[in-house]
């Protein structure tokens, strides 16, 4: 057991960090307020992504035979970790490189990881997450976007929810029931799908999130070649515990939540707030949820250095996230107090980017779910 | 990084969990209770197999002590094992004759084995002391919450010198925390064992989503607390590390409380359920040494207080 870390680690991190400040524009924090999903970040990304794949970071925790550098999950966590704390750079491809790649090399066919693994790991590329539907949130399985097979290709119709990135994507990790009277987990395929084909059309939710941040995609008689399948047909539900199981701690929130409490503590002192013993008590709490999130993140990253299979301590992980999030969205509010009611104001734009933390990326009481049975070991219902 | 255990810690636990199940357990403090008695003979145990030296001990270090520190908090010890084997080596570099108690300055309030301690290790501001007890420095208090508890009368001691009161102040952080995950840790284990046989409506209540959530929510908090824990006493109990291991697992501590007790109905409050033994103790662990609040403004401090700036 060690808490420290490696020298050669701690170099990495010098370097992304000075990397960092010596890239990212002097305008940067007004370009990321709007979260990776926002048209400013959105395009950033794609300039921003390539010149981190000109260092070979991009995808350096991809296996070279990938043109990635083989980086320990140690280091990957390290770049995570300093892309979330500046508002992630790498804009909605920070997926590409944790969990379509992962899935493409693991599940695709040569020619699709020829066409998709070169260009994700260019930097050029967006993707977006084909997944939720308007009855299949939490119970997935329930999707109803039916893909029908004429000669080589499937005609697909249906409808997916909550997309985030839909307006910029040039790809869609779309998942559809291939089979049209399978009901649940079987009879699903993943289609790897291009976002300008004719009958898909993208149109945003408003939401008090923020702008562009939802989107639905309408899909009418979209016809897919058959060669875009991930995987073999029907068995995609497979794919998608493949990629989930990357995607639950892939992104470390509570980097951007720890920054997060630091600039709010700044502001505290300007304002002569440090010497409220409330003010003082809230920071810390917040502050100490962070910790506890980056280091069951951490536990996670350790059963993945050592090759272990997928565990519920990456439940753990999420859950301690979310609280984490949570805690710091109130905090924001309290020591900002009524300034906070200014759209776009430093505590509005945190305290809406946390708000979703429960729900964004799967509903927390199934986490829960997840812990008691797999961890607790619990009864299911 | 590296959060598995090596072989010499893999061994470490499982000679003291051998020890342990020879000389505590819910059965062994229950007996205890009543008299509120020290248990002399798990110390000497804990003491000849030398587990208290484990903090400066050849290849072992503060980590290997608060493995430790957890396992006897677990099997529901009652001995000032913290005190003993990580705070008085953190503050004095060496180990005090037992048991060891402590106190902050000033206020007067009960301690944790006050009345059973043969050494004090006083905290006041800046400093550390240590005070050697004769029997009549000290009168027990009867307590509610799970340890013999005493108050001592007057006192004087031995300073450690400047600088001694942070580091007496960063290691009772982290072993207030240790000892809560270990204590969090059995209240929690006696809970899932109730929930998964107790039966109601035609079903075990452990089946229900009502209560599994609120269990698993227990366990993220003790796990986080358990890590934190670990981490500080890794580093060497910096002052944010230790206040945060701190913070979390006593904030931690009064939720495992609330819903231990909670989906274990009436029998939990009974003497003939072993819930009580860790419960209770949870709530003097979390009041003890400025609170949860304290502790959280301790961190706060540390990072961006005057002084740290």
């Amino acid at each position: 057991m060690e808490f420290n870390w490696s020298q050669e680690d701690g170099e990495f991190r010098r370097e992304l960090a000075e990397f960092l400040d010596a890239t990212l524009p002097s305008d940067w924090d007004e370009i990321s307020k709007g979260g990776p999903g926002s048209e400013a970040q959105a395009s950033f990304s794609r300039e921003f992504a390539h010149k981190l794949a000109e260092r070979g970071w991009l995808t350096q925790n991809w296996p070279a035979a990938y043109g990635g550098a083989d980086a320990t999950p140690w280091r990957h966590i390290i770049l995570s970790e300093e892309m979330w704390s500046r508002g992630e750079p790498r804009g909605p491809q920070y997926m590409n490189v944790n969990w379509i790649g992962p899935s493409i090399m693991e599940y695709g066919s040569e020619e699709q990881k020829r066409e998709h693994l070169s260009r994700i790991s260019r930097g050029d590329v967006l993707w977006c997450q084909g997944f939720s539907e308007p009855e299949a949130g939490s119970d997935l399985a329930a999707l109803r976007t039916l893909a029908l097979r004429d000669g080589d290709v499937y005609v697909v119709n249906g409808t997916k929810i909550w997309t985030s990135y839909a307006n910029h994507a040039d790809f869609c990790f779309l998942l559809v029931r291939t089979d049209p009277n399978s009901k649940g987990r079987r009879g699903v395929s993943v289609l790897l799908t291009e976002m300008d084909l004719p009958g898909i059309e993208v149109r945003e939710i408003s939401s008090v999130v923020g702008e562009r941040y939802f989107h639905e995609v309408f899909l009418a008689d979209v016809r897919v070649p058959v060669s875009c399948r991930l995987g073999p047909e029907n068995e995609g539900w497979s794919i998608v515990s493949y990629a989930l199981q990357y995607e639950r701690v892939g992104a470390p929130r509570y980097a951007r939540a720890a920054l997060t409490v630091d600039q709010i503590a700044a502001h505290a002192r300007e304002r002569g707030l440090l010497s409220d013993p409330m003010v003082l008590q809230k920071l810390g709490e917040a502050r100490v949820l962070c910790e506890a999130a980056r280091l069951l993140t951490y536990r996670v990253v350790d059963q993945r250095t050592r090759k272990l299979p997928p565990s519920a301590d990456s439940n753990l992980a999420r859950v301690a996230g979310t609280i984490a999030d949570r805690a710091v969205a109130e905090l924001a509010l309290e020591v900002f107090g009524e300034d906070a009611m200014i759209y776009g104001s430093f505590a509005d734009s945190n305290f809406r980017m946390a708000m979703t933390a429960g729900v964004a990326v799967g509903a927390t009481e199934i986490q829960l779910n997840l812990i008691a049975s797999r961890f607790l070991g619990l009864p299911r219902e | 990084m590296d959060f598995e255990l090596n072989d010499d810690q893999r061994a470490i636990l499982e000679a003291v969990g051998a020890l342990l199940e020879r000389h505590a357990g819910a059965e062994r403090a229950i007996a205890l209770a009543p008299k509120s008695e020290y248990d002399h003979a798990l110390e000497e145990a804990l003491h000849e197999a030398g587990f208290l030296e484990l903090a400066l001990g050849e290849g072992t270090g503060p980590l290997e002590a608060v493995l430790v520190v957890e396992a006897v908090a677990r099997a529901g010890g009652v001995v000032a094992f913290g005190a003993g084997a990580l705070v008085a080596p953190g503050v004095a570099g060496r180990s005090l004759s037992g048991p060891v108690a402590m106190a902050s300055a000033g206020n007067g309030s009960p301690i944790r084995y006050g009345a059973h301690a043969r050494s004090l290790l006083l905290l006041d501001a800046d400093e550390a002391s240590w005070i050697t007890l004769e029997p009549g420095d000290a009168e027990p208090v009867r307590s509610s919450f799970g340890y013999p508890m005493g108050r001592v009368r007057s006192a004087s001691g031995d300073s450690f010198g400047r600088g001694s009161g942070e580091r007496m102040r960063n290691w009772w952080r982290v072993a207030l925390a240790a000892e809560a995950v270990g204590t969090m840790d059995a209240a929690l284990s006696v809970t899932i064992d109730y929930v998964k046989q107790r039966r109601q409506f035609g079903r075990t209540i452990g089946s229900f989503q009502a209560v599994q959530h609120r269990l698993a929510e227990c366990a993220v908090l003790l796990e986080g607390s358990r890590w934190l824990v670990r981490e500080a006493a890794c580093l060497g109990a910096p002052s944010q590390a230790a206040a945060a291991a701190a913070a979390h697992a006593t904030a931690a501590a009064n939720r495992v409380f609330t819903e231990t007790h909670q989906v274990s109905g009436a029998i939990g409050y009974t003497r003939e359920h072993d819930l009580h033994v860790w419960s209770m103790r949870l709530q003097a662990l979390r009041l003890e040494f400025g609170s949860i609040a304290g502790h959280q403004r301790a961190l706060a401090e540390a990072r961006w207080g005057e002084q740290s700036r």
